[in-house]
């Protein structure tokens, strides 16, 4: 193999028509092919997608931030978000599992059978709520995929899932309808007062 | 009468003629012809012309590949079937599953029997490269079949995976959600290969039909070629078995 390139190299010092012509076309070929799988690449990523846009108005009751009771939580299933309200103000959730991205579901017990098992659950870093024997049922969402839990303010307490769910991006539009943007993610402080 | 006579001869020599030209060497009678037909038919080429007992030991191969190549066959017939009556849309796929399963006359032994197979053709081809590890047919010569072997896994793997969404249930969007996501984990081109697998963000109508398209055509192909390539390359490197 190396001695047949160095072959190639010293033959190549006086190079005849053929083999230059052979080689160049090969060079071409390669290149050829080179752009036509860069091509191949770029014709199956869509540039367009006409996919839900990130950002919504929820309608109709949800609407107006008035319709939401302090302390509830509200999902919006088909945008994949979930409404807060807490004392301080309202913050969205955007519903997707931080494990494998399924969509966990709220559920106003996540915590009690996991207490009467025996397992020793951590506090809520956000709220420092803790489920005990004494007080063992707190509300939360659990995904259908693998089974991880998720405090009702979207902190991940039990199975696979490696962090809390992402806070998205919530402000009052001027007509003085909610507005949500799930492409901007949001740190666990930011709360929309209204 | 004699033109009659002539006519009926003229006619028994084209006959003879036509069927002649299919079959060449007439019965094979012995040996020599037998290996004669086999090494000039386009069917029979595909079998060795000379085969020793001890190399289709049943209890050697357990006939895995062929098992897999037949089911193959069976997943690429009933799934032409399937092709008459589904339409990989997210409006109708569901639909036409449905149809299939409970409608269409046989629809629910055709979608079965391409249920059945691809589940058993995963099992076989896993088993014929257990097979093939453990009889240690790997090694020199036949490393480069080996690698051939180990790319129609992952189409198996991948023909599988692919028409896991298209039945449009919940089990296969959120399978696909799961298994595309663990694409984006790969380092770099991670987020990438998943929008390309997608054709979006999430799971869609793009997502169905490039699976679609893969599933029922491109990997298909791949699959075919690179089967020919193995087989090919199973005759010329022997058969490892009895030595």
């Amino acid at each position: 193999m190396a001695a047949d390139f160095k072959r190639f190299i010293e033959d190549s010092r006086e190079m005849s028509r053929r083999s230059f012509l052979a080689i160049a076309g090969w060079v071409g070929f390669t290149v050829a092919s080179a752009i036509a799988l860069f091509q191949s690449v770029k014709f199956i990523q869509p540039n367009a997608t006409y996919e839900d846009p990130p950002a919504f108005k929820p309608a109709g009751d949800l609407a107006l931030p008035s319709s939401y009771a302090v302390g509830s939580t509200t999902v919006i299933i088909d945008k994949r978000v979930v409404i807060n309200r807490d004392s301080n103000g309202f913050y969205a959730i955007s519903l997707i599992c931080t494990h494998l991205g399924c969509t966990p579901r709220y559920f106003p017990d996540v915590t009690s059978d996991l207490v009467l098992a025996g397992t020793q659950i951590s506090k809520d870093p956000d709220t420092g709520q803790q489920a005990t024997r004494g007080n063992p049922i707190l509300p939360g969402f659990k995904c259908p995929c693998h089974g991880s839990r998720y405090f009702r303010d979207a902190d991940n307490f039990f199975g696979p899932a490696p962090r809390p769910m992402d806070r998205v991006h919530i402000e009052l539009a001027k007509d003085g309808k909610l507005f949500i943007d799930r492409s901007i993610i949001v740190d666990h402080q930011y709360r929309l007062k209204v | 009468m004699k033109v009659i006579r002539g006519a009926v001869d003229e006619m028994w020599s084209v006959m003879e003629q036509m069927v002649g030209s299919v079959f060449r060497h007439g019965l094979p009678l012995t040996d020599k012809i037998a290996a004669r037909t086999a090494l000039t038919n386009f069917v029979l080429h595909i079998h060795p012309v000379r085969v020793r007992r001890s190399w289709i030991r049943m209890s050697y191969t357990l006939c895995l590949g062929g098992l897999s190549f037949f089911l193959f066959i069976v997943l690429t017939v009933t799934g032409l079937y399937l092709m008459f009556y589904y339409v990989p849309s997210i409006n109708h796929a569901y639909q036409d599953m449905r149809d299939l399963q409970f409608v269409v006359t046989f629809g629910g032994l055709i979608r079965n029997m391409h249920r059945w197979a691809a589940h058993a053709m995963v099992i076989t081809v896993w088993l014929h490269m257990a097979r093939v590890f453990l009889t240690g047919s790997y090694k020199k010569p036949r490393e480069f079949n080996w690698g051939v072997g180990t790319v129609l896994l992952l189409i198996t793997l991948l023909l599988s995976f692919t028409g896991y969404l298209l039945p449009w249930d919940q089990l296969s969007i959120w399978a696909v959600t799961v298994g595309t996501n663990m694409a984006k984990y790969a380092p770099i081109a991670g987020p990438y290969t998943r929008y390309l697998m997608l054709g979006g963000h999430a799971v869609g109508d793009a997502t169905l039909l490039r699976f679609y398209v893969m599933h029922v055509v491109g990997l298909p192909l791949i699959g075919f070629l690179l089967m020919v390539v193995h087989f090919w390359r199973v005759r010329k490197d022997g058969f490892s078995g009895g030595l």
